[in-house]
C-alpha cells in the first residue's frame, strides 16, 4: 500500500524486507471473507501468503519451516488455534506468531503469549495495525539494527541528543510530548498509523477515548510541523489513521 | 447455631419458636402440679378430719361416762398425747401442747377443762369467732400462729361442748416440701425444656440458614452451587429441592444466554473485521475522493459499533463478576499525570482551564489499562457535556488510607433526572453524542477494584466526580 511512497532517508533503514527477499507468511484463519480481504490485503503489502483453514492442514505447512511468520486465528473448526502453537513450537518451529482472536480478554490475552504467540490481535482490527504488528514481527525476529542519534525524512530532521525537530533547518520548537509523537510518525514514514497504535506506542495506554484527543495532538503537531511549508507532510487517512509522508 | 444466639438471639426464629413452646410447656406443667398438689392436700386433710372425729367421739364417751374430775382430765391428756403422737410420728420438737388443744365447754360458754398453749384467751376468741358447727371440722387462724388450726366441736347433753384441735405439723412439712420439689423439678423442666426446643429449632432452621446462604452466594458468586437434600421428604427438604430445580432451570437459562452472547459476539465480530478490511484497502488503493468520504464513514460507524460491543461485553462479564483484571501494582500519581497530558490539549482547545494538583506516589493495585480507561471515561464525560471556557480542577490525593480522584468543574453540574441514574447503562445526558456505557463500565471497573464512586453537584456550581480506590500494600519501589 504505502511502502511504495516510503522514503526514509538517512541513517535509518525502514524497508520491509531486510535483504530485499519477498517474506513468505501462513495465514491460518477459517472464516473465508476474512481469509480473503488478508490474502489480498498482505499480498498488495508485498508478502507471498499460504493459507489453512484447518488447524491440521497448518501443523502440516508450518512444520515444513518454510514462512517467516504465522498469523493464526484461534477459533478453528478442528481445535484450538492455541494447542496448534504449542504442538509447532514443541515440534522446534521458531517463526514469530500473530494471534488473531474474538475475545479481548486478558486471560487470553496472557494464555496466548505463554502458549508461543508472539503478538496478539483482537477482532475487528484495522489492517494498518495488522500490517504494523507483522512488520515489528519480522524486524525483532531479523538482526537487531544500531541505535541511531539522526532520522531524516525529506526536509524533516529529528535530533535525538537534543529532542529538537528541524523543518528546512528551522527549529520548530515541539513539547516533549509532540517530539516523542513525531518521532513515532517518522520511524513509521510513508505508512499509516491509527489512532490505537499512536496511544499505545507514544501514550502506552490500550484503551479506546470516546473524545477527539488524539487528533487535538495531530492537529497541534502539524501545525508547527507544515505551517510555514507549501508541502505539508502530516496526512489525515479518514476512517484509517494518520500518514506522515515527504511530497 | 450458637453463633446465631450471640449475635442477635432475639431476631431469629429459633428463638422465638423456643420461647412460645416453652411457655406453653410450662403453664402446662404447673398446672399438672397444681392438681396434684391440690389432691394431695385433700387427702391428708382427709385424713387429720377423720382422727379428729373419731377422737372426739372416744373423748365425748369418756366424759359421758365420767365424772368431770383430775381424772378425766389425765385420760383426755393421755389420749391427746398418744393421739398427737400417733398422726405426727414425725412431729417437731416442740411440746405437745403447742400441736393440740382439748377443752369443754360448759352451757355458760364457759372452758371447763383446757389443755393445750397459754394463754387461752387467743384460742378461745379465735374459736369464738369461727361459730363452729358440731362434727364439722375447721381451720382456726390464730393470731401470732402460722400454722391454723384444724378444730372440730363435738355437742353433749346439757348444751355443754367438747371442741379438740389439732396442728399437723407433719402434713404440713409434707406439703411443704411438696411444693419445693414441685418448683424445683418444675423450673429443671422448663429448663431443659428450653434447651430442647432450641437446640432442635436451631437445627431445623439451621438447614433454612444453609438455604439462604447458598442463595446468596449464588447472587453474587457462580450458579453452580446447589443445596445439599436431605433423604426424607419434610417441609425443609422439599424447600431445598425445590430451589434446586429452580437454581438448573436459572443455570441453564444463563448459560444460554451466555454462549449465545458469546457466539453472537463473536458472529458480529468476523463480518466486522472483514468488512472494515476491505473497505480500508479500498481507501488505500484509490484517490477517488467522491467515494472516499462515505467510505471513511462506514469504517467509523464500524469502529463505533465494535466499540459499543467490547464494552457492552465488559459490562456483562463485569455484572456477572467476571472481568478479569491483570493487577500489579500501579503508580497512580504517574497514571493520571499521563492521562492529564493527553487529554490537555483536547481541553485547551475548547478553552477550558485545566487546574491539576497530584500527590506523588500513590500506589494502587490496578489493571493498568482498565485504570486508563476509567479516568479516560470521566475526562471523555467532562469535554463532552461542558460547554466552552469552564475551569476543571483534577485532584489526586490519599484520604483515610485510599486514593482519592476528584475532578470538579464549573459547568452545568448534573441534570436533576440523571444524577441518581448516571451509572445505569445507557442512560446519558440530553445533548450527549455517546452511547451512554463510559460511566456504567467507571462504576463496573472501579468496584472490581475494591473501589467506589460517585458524583454530585459542587457547592458553588458545577459538577463533581470522585473515585475511591484502595492504596496499594506499602512497598519500597514503586513501578507502573
Amino acid at each position: 500500500m504505502f511502502n511504495s511512497q516510503c522514503s526514509s532517508e538517512g541513517q535509518l533503514n525502514i524497508h520491509h524486507f531486510p535483504g530485499q527477499v519477498q517474506m513468505r507468511l501462513l495465514l491460518v484463519e477459517d472464516d473465508p471473507a476474512i481469509r480473503g480481504f488478508l490474502e489480498q490485503a498482505l499480498t498488495e503489502a508485498g508478502y507471498e501468503i499460504d493459507t489453512a483453514n484447518t488447524a491440521a492442514s497448518a501443523e502440516t505447512l508450518i512444520l515444513r519451516g518454510n514462512h517467516d511468520a504465522f498469523i493464526i486465528d484461534l477459533g478453528l473448526p478442528d481445535g484450538d488455534g492455541l494447542e496448534l502453537i504449542q504442538r509447532c513450537r514443541a515440534k522446534g518451529s521458531t517463526a514469530p506468531v500473530l494471534i488473531l482472536s474474538a475475545r479481548r480478554s486478558v486471560n487470553e490475552r496472557v494464555r496466548g503469549l505463554e502458549h508461543g504467540g508472539d503478538d496478539y490481535l483482537t477482532k475487528p482490527f484495522a489492517l494498518a495495525e495488522l500490517l504494523a504488528r507483522l512488520r515489528n514481527l519480522l524486524r525483532h525476529a531479523a538482526p537487531p539494527q544500531k541505535e541511531t542519534l539522526r532520522l531524516r525524512v525529506g526536509d524533516l530532521q529529528l535530533d535525538f541528543v537534543r529532542r529538537e525537530a528541524y523543518r528546512n533547518d528551522q527549529p520548530l520548537r515541539l513539547t516533549s510530548q509532540e517530539f516523542v509523537l513525531l518521532e513515532y510518525l517518522c520511524r513509521n514514514a510513508g505508512r499509516v498509523v491509527t489512532r490505537a497504535m499512536i496511544l499505545e506506542n507514544v501514550w502506552q495506554m490500550r484503551f479506546d477515548p470516546a473524545t477527539n484527543v488524539v487528533e487535538v495532538h495531530i492537529y497541534r503537531l502539524r501545525n508547527k510541523v507544515d505551517r510555514d511549508s507549501d508541502q505539508p507532510m502530516i496526512h489525515t487517512i479518514r476512517g484509517v489513521g494518520y500518514v506522515l509522508k515527504h511530497a | 447455631m450458637f453463633s446465631n444466639m450471640l449475635r442477635s438471639p432475639g431476631k431469629t426464629a429459633a428463638w422465638r419458636l423456643s420461647i412460645w413452646t416453652t411457655l406453653a410447656f410450662s403453664v402446662g406443667t404447673a398446672l399438672a402440679f397444681l392438681i396434684m398438689y391440690l389432691l394431695v392436700e385433700n387427702s391428708v386433710r382427709e385424713r387429720t378430719d377423720a382422727w379428729l372425729k373419731g377422737e372426739a367421739e372416744v373423748l365425748s364417751n369418756v366424759a359421758t361416762s365420767n365424772a368431770q374430775d383430775t381424772l378425766y382430765g389425765r385420760i383426755v391428756e393421755e389420749v391427746t398425747e398418744q393421739a398427737t403422737r400417733e398422726i405426727a410420728e414425725e412431729g417437731s420438737e416442740k411440746g405437745q401442747n403447742e400441736k393440740s388443744i382439748f377443752f369443754v365447754m360448759n352451757a355458760e360458754n364457759h372452758p371447763t377443762l383446757w389443755i393445750g398453749p397459754e394463754p387461752r384467751e387467743s384460742y378461745l376468741t379465735a374459736i369464738d369467732r369461727a361459730q363452729l358447727k358440731s362434727g364439722i371440722p375447721q381451720y382456726i387462724h390464730v393470731d401470732n400462729l402460722p400454722i391454723p388450726f384444724r378444730v372440730v366441736a363435738s355437742s353433749r347433753e346439757h348444751g355443754s361442748r367438747i371442741y379438740l384441735g389439732l396442728i399437723d405439723h407433719a402434713a404440713n412439712n409434707l406439703l411443704d416440701r411438696l411444693i419445693q420439689r414441685f418448683v424445683l423439678v418444675w423450673v429443671g423442666m422448663v429448663l431443659l425444656g428450653f434447651v430442647i426446643a432450641y437446640a432442635s429449632a436451631s437445627r431445623t432452621l439451621s438447614r433454612v440458614e444453609r438455604i439462604a446462604e447458598t442463595v446468596a452466594r449464588i447472587g453474587t458468586d457462580d450458579l453452580g452451587s446447589r443445596l445439599p437434600e436431605a433423604g426424607n421428604s419434610d417441609e425443609i427438604s422439599r424447600l431445598s429441592r425445590t430451589f434446586n430445580h429452580m437454581l438448573d432451570r436459572i443455570q441453564a437459562s444463563v448459560n444460554q444466554l451466555r454462549t449465545v452472547t458469546d457466539s453472537v459476539a463473536h458472529d458480529l465480530k468476523s463480518p466486522v473485521t472483514w468488512i472494515r478490511g476491505r473497505l480500508e484497502g479500498a481507501l488505500s488503493n484509490s484517490n477517488d475522493s467522491s467515494w472516499r468520504e462515505p467510505v471513511a464513514q462506514a469504517i467509523e460507524g464500524l469502529d463505533q459499533m465494535a466499540h459499543l460491543l467490547n464494552t457492552t461485553l465488559d459490562l456483562a462479564e463485569a455484572a456477572a463478576g467476571a472481568l478479569q483484571l491483570d493487577r500489579k501494582r500501579t503508580n497512580l500519581s504517574a497514571l493520571v499525570r499521563q492521562l492529564v497530558d493527553l487529554y490537555h490539549p483536547a481541553f485547551s482547545e475548547h478553552h477550558h482551564e485545566l487546574e491539576v494538583d497530584i500527590t506523588s506516589d500513590i500506589s494502587i493495585d490496578a489493571d493498568v489499562a482498565m485504570m486508563n480507561r476509567v479516568v479516560g471515561n470521566l475526562l471523555d464525560n467532562e469535554l463532552k457535556h461542558l460547554p466552552d471556557g469552564c475551569r476543571v480542577r483534577i485532584q489526586l490525593t490519599e484520604t483515610n488510607k485510599r486514593a482519592e480522584l476528584r475532578i470538579e468543574d464549573s459547568g452545568p453540574g448534573f441534570s436533576p433526572e440523571l444524577r441518581g441514574r448516571a451509572f445505569e447503562r445507557f442512560v446519558r445526558g440530553t445533548h450527549s453524542s455517546g452511547h451512554g456505557l463510559g460511566l456504567a463500565i467507571v462504576q463496573a471497573v472501579v468496584r472490581a477494584h475494591g473501589g467506589e464512586v460517585g458524583i454530585s453537584d459542587r457547592a458553588g456550581g458545577g459538577a463533581v466526580s470522585v473515585v475511591t480506590l484502595p492504596l496499594a500494600p506499602r512497598a519500597d519501589a514503586p513501578i507502573i
